[in-house]
């Protein structure tokens, strides 16, 4: 938002079949997305949020071997103002979900988000009292990486498909490719239905229930997560 | 369980096993203490406090002692010459289930002789209090904070009895006792919203930092379905009664 | 007890990259006296999400100008409740938890585990399983050594160790893979026995790195050891007394540097260790540098101690010969009626154990790891498992080693200390 605001045919202010109207992309605007996404997707400078195991292989990718460089991802932005895409890289316990909201919230559009391995995808093995189950009911994600850790060929593949994704971008459809709601900071992403539903046990998760006690009223489904 | 879900793989799926044990095994001694110079020593000074003693696993020595004098057995085989327990390797606790006992275990070694020795001592459900031993091997600190944090143990005398590991202002209970159930006591989506809603902040303020009593910590009220009572811990479960 | 103090002689001879022109004076002292400024007490937040805290640690700081009066680490930022998550699984089940505790050396604390329920049970593991989970050991105490080198020389502003360091883990992440078809995660340990026997071709594998390996070491050595700006960064930083550090709980290298000798496998052997010849590096100081070297001689020693298993490695069945603990193999399983019996008990309901509780200590990478189990008479599953976190204890230090230091020492005080965060909150 801001300056991108401004420019015909990008945002809220855009006039109703003008020029620069939705859905019509014109020469100069395709020439003009094609500079910028190739400027954006090759100089991408990942904020690297490693809690666990993960952060051990997304290191290992930084390091000779895999050379995460080649990408133009040489600089691990370890402050959030300055980064673009946000890796997830590890368990997520509920008592450090505020932190990652927050730096998600500190991050400047345009940004993306990464969730490395099966612990930040679906909270993996970890279906405990302490432990966020999946990183999606917390801030929006573009790519999910499966793996416990994923390979560094893994995390490399999950950039490249951001890359890809930048590359499908175009400035006039700006608020679809990153519309959120400023409403949504510092708060679930997911309404309370849809983290009941995405935090369900499956598979062969442990069998118990969540309540020990009769008395426990659950949230009615219906609640409204922002008021 | 409310609503069970069978699965084919119910043998795993059960579980834990200790909870559903009431009946505590037959408490009997074993082992030659004499083999032990530090149980034997225990046996012939504080006989009245040393409730069993057993040989386990081959060769390692367990004492059960009354708790309300277990500083004074501690500090004992700390400074005595011939016990010299200088490294406090581990104290957590132990809760079986079913309303018996939570043991708080001190796992101890003597560099000086080469020795080890664990001591238990168990804590009645509706008296988790035992002293500290924080005074005596620094190693201790942590490590009560941790088992007051998941056993609800109380540490009379420690410096700065905080939750370590859960959030200061957890409401749920302590994870590590039978009755706490594996998911926690809250809907995934009342955890999620009550997490979020912490300050990130808030520990920076000094008068949090200042060592003292325990700490109780208010639970911020962001409660947005508070008027149903959801946001609300239930009456902790009576022990036994949870399966 | 085999012990070797650490000794560099700084400035004796040593290249220093400089021509040897720094070599007689370390540091040369500063005389300048400090200007009156006024200063005032202000906090600072470190973490949880900071590169120099190596995880989710968090550290509040008190600072008077740029010195630290006093730090509050928080901690629990990655509680996962392993312990919690152990109850409800039997004891084969337990394993993969183990490797994603500690991911800086996972086999140490895949096999610490199964040691200890072995022990509870009573099963004496055959010879050649004794041994090759010796070889994973050392192996791992190299695999987490090389990352704390290659981290803490990126906090004292040291970037190519790391590279070096990778590299060389690297190599070591293949042997894993070959292992265990896993990186890191290996969960290469079972009850009784290991997962698979060594496959073909491992030790020629292992063998090319150990004959690679101690060139990189030197290397790093001629980069960091007497690096004037390393020395001055650690030496006499984060200063404990050796009482001090045995009564604070500090175990592993960190204890060792403070001048004790206080090493599990020497002290309470396991795994025939007393039979290896070995020594046991201990430093004077307790700082940062004696940290250093003292990790640094592990290595290599280390690699003696692999070295020195490979040549009595025997011959042999890796899994114990019993039917209610080990699982037939695949062919026998699908063949015979009784395997498949012993088979699907094993796997449905669990090995029963005794009733009592354990507790085996052994010298992980960061120091003492016990693993404490206690177990109800013929239960598939732990009432308690019990991880003596050996980082979580040695971190609890921190308020002390830093009281008194500048800032930018409080981050290499917390780098030297060589912790891993999954350990500590579990």
């Amino acid at each position: 938002m801001g300056l991108i605001d401004k420019i015909p045919g990008s945002g809220s202010t855009r006039t109703e079949g003008g020029m620069f109207g939705p859905g019509s992309p014109t020469f100069l605007t395709s020439k003009v997305d094609a500079l910028i996404n190739w400027g954006r997707l090759n100089s991408l400078w990942p904020m690297p949020f490693g809690t666990a195991c993960c952060a051990i292989e997304m290191m290992a990718s930084a390091a000779s071997n895999y050379d995460l460089a080649r990408f133009g991802m040489e600089r691990m932005s370890f402050s959030p103002r300055q980064a673009d895409v946000l890796i997830c890289a590890g368990r997520v316990p509920y008592k450090l979900a505020p932190v990652l909201r927050r730096i998600w919230d500190q991050m400047p559009q345009p940004k993306w988000a990464i969730s490395m391995g099966a612990c930040a995808s679906s909270g993996g093995v970890f279906d405990v009292y302490s432990m966020v189950q999946g990183i999606d009911t917390i801030i929006p994600v573009d790519v999910y990486i499966p793996g416990c850790p994923p390979r560094p060929e893994g995390l490399i593949y999950g950039l490249m498909m951001i890359q890809e994704q930048i590359r499908q971008e175009s400035l006039s459809k700006h608020f679809e490719h990153r519309a959120e709601d400023p409403l949504l900071v510092a708060k679930p992403r997911a309404s309370e239905a849809e983290v009941v539903g995405l935090t369900g046990p499956f598979g062969n998760s442990t069998q118990q229930d969540q309540i020990s006690t009769g008395e426990f009223v659950a949230p009615a489904a219906t609640e409204d997560p922002l008021s | 369980m409310a609503d069970e879900q069978k699965s084919g793989l119910d043998a795993v799926d059960e579980g834990p096993l200790g909870s559903d044990t009431t009946e505590a095994p037959e408490q009997t001694s074993t082992g030659d203490p004499s083999e032990h110079p530090s149980v034997a020593a225990l046996l012939e000074r504080f006989a009245s406090e040393v409730q069993r003693h057993q040989l386990t696993a081959g060769d390692q020595w367990v004492v059960w002692i009354n708790p309300e004098r277990s500083h004074e057995i501690l500090s004992w085989l700390k400074d005595d010459l011939d016990q010299a327990y200088d490294m406090m390797s581990d104290v957590t606790g132990v809760d079986y289930g079913g309303g018996r006992p939570v043991e708080v275990v001190y796992q101890m070694f003597s560099t000086a002789h080469s020795r080890a020795l664990r001591l238990r001592c168990p804590l009645p459900l509706d008296a988790m209090e035992i002293d500290s031993v924080v005074d005596l091997w620094k190693s201790a600190d942590w490590l009560e904070r941790e088992v007051f944090d998941l056993f609800g143990v109380t540490f009379k005398g420690h410096p700065d009895l905080r939750r370590i590991l859960m959030p200061d202002d957890y409401a749920e209970g302590h994870p590590l006792r039978k009755d706490f159930p594996l998911r926690g006591r809250f809907s995934r989506a009342e955890q999620t919203r009550r997490a979020l809603a912490q300050d990130v902040e808030r520990f920076y303020l000094a008068e949090n930092l200042e060592a003292g009593d325990p700490q109780e910590v208010e639970a911020t009220e962001v409660g947005t379905v508070a008027d149903s009572g959801a946001g609300t811990l239930p009456a902790p479960a009576e022990a036994g009664e949870d399966d | 007890m085999a012990t070797k103090t650490v000794e560099f002689n700084v400035g004796q001879g040593r290249e220093m990259g400089l021509g040897g022109a720094g070599a007689a004076s370390p540091i040369a002292p500063f005389d300048i006296p400090e200007p009156e400024v006024g200063t005032e007490q202000m906090l600072i937040n470190i973490g949880p999400q900071h590169p120099a805290t190596h995880g989710v640690l968090r550290l509040v700081c008190e600072l008077d100008g740029e010195t630290v009066t006093s730090v509050t680490p928080h901690i629990g930022y990655l509680h996962s409740s392993f312990e919690k998550l152990g109850e409800y699984r039997t004891w084969n089940q337990i394993v993969p938890l183990t490797d994603r505790m500690d991911y800086l050396a996972p086999l140490i604390y895949n096999c610490a585990y199964v040691m200890s329920v072995e022990k509870l049970m009573g099963i004496e593991v055959t010879e050649r399983c004794k041994v090759v989970r010796v070889i994973l050991m050392e192996l791992d105490r190299i695999f987490g050594h090389l990352l704390w080198l290659g981290t803490t020389a990126i906090d004292v502003g040291a970037f190519t160790p790391f590279l070096y360091s990778f590299q060389q883990r690297e190599k070591i992440y293949s042997l894993h893979e070959a292992l265990t078809g896993a990186r890191i995660t290996t969960s290469a340990t079972r009850v009784g026995g290991m997962m698979a026997d060594l496959p073909e071709g491992w030790l020629e594998q292992l063998l090319e790195f150990l004959d690679n390996f101690p060139k990189t070491l030197a290397e790093v050595h001629h980069l960091l050891t007497g690096n004037q700006i390393h020395i001055g960064r650690t030496q006499g930083v984060g200063t404990i007394s050796a009482a001090e550090a045995i009564n604070y709980g500090f175990t592993g290298p960190n204890l060792r540097a403070a001048g004790v000798p206080y090493d599990v496998r020497k002290d309470r052997p396991y795994y025939d260790y007393e039979t290896y010849d070995f020594d046991v590096p201990v430093g004077e100081h307790g700082d940062c540098y004696d940290r250093y070297l003292c990790r640094m001689e592990e290595m290599e020693q280390s690699v003696s101690i692999i070295r020195q298993a490979m040549a009595r490695l025997p011959d042999g069945p890796i899994n114990v010969d019993d039917p209610n603990v080990s699982l037939p193999s695949k062919t026998d399983a699908m063949s015979d009626m009784e395997s498949m019996i012993h088979h699907f008990k094993l796997i449905t309901d669990g090995i029963p154990a005794p009733e009592g509780d354990c507790y085996m200590a052994i010298e992980a990478s960061k120091g003492e790891l016990g693993m404490y189990v206690v177990a109800e008479e013929g239960g598939t599953k732990p009432v308690r498992w019990r991880v003596r976190p050996p980082s979580f204890v040695n971190l609890s230090v921190i308020p002390k080693l830093a009281e008194g230091h500048l800032l930018s020492d409080l981050i290499m005080i917390n780098a030297s200390l060589d912790i891993v965060l999954g350990e500590i909150d579990r």
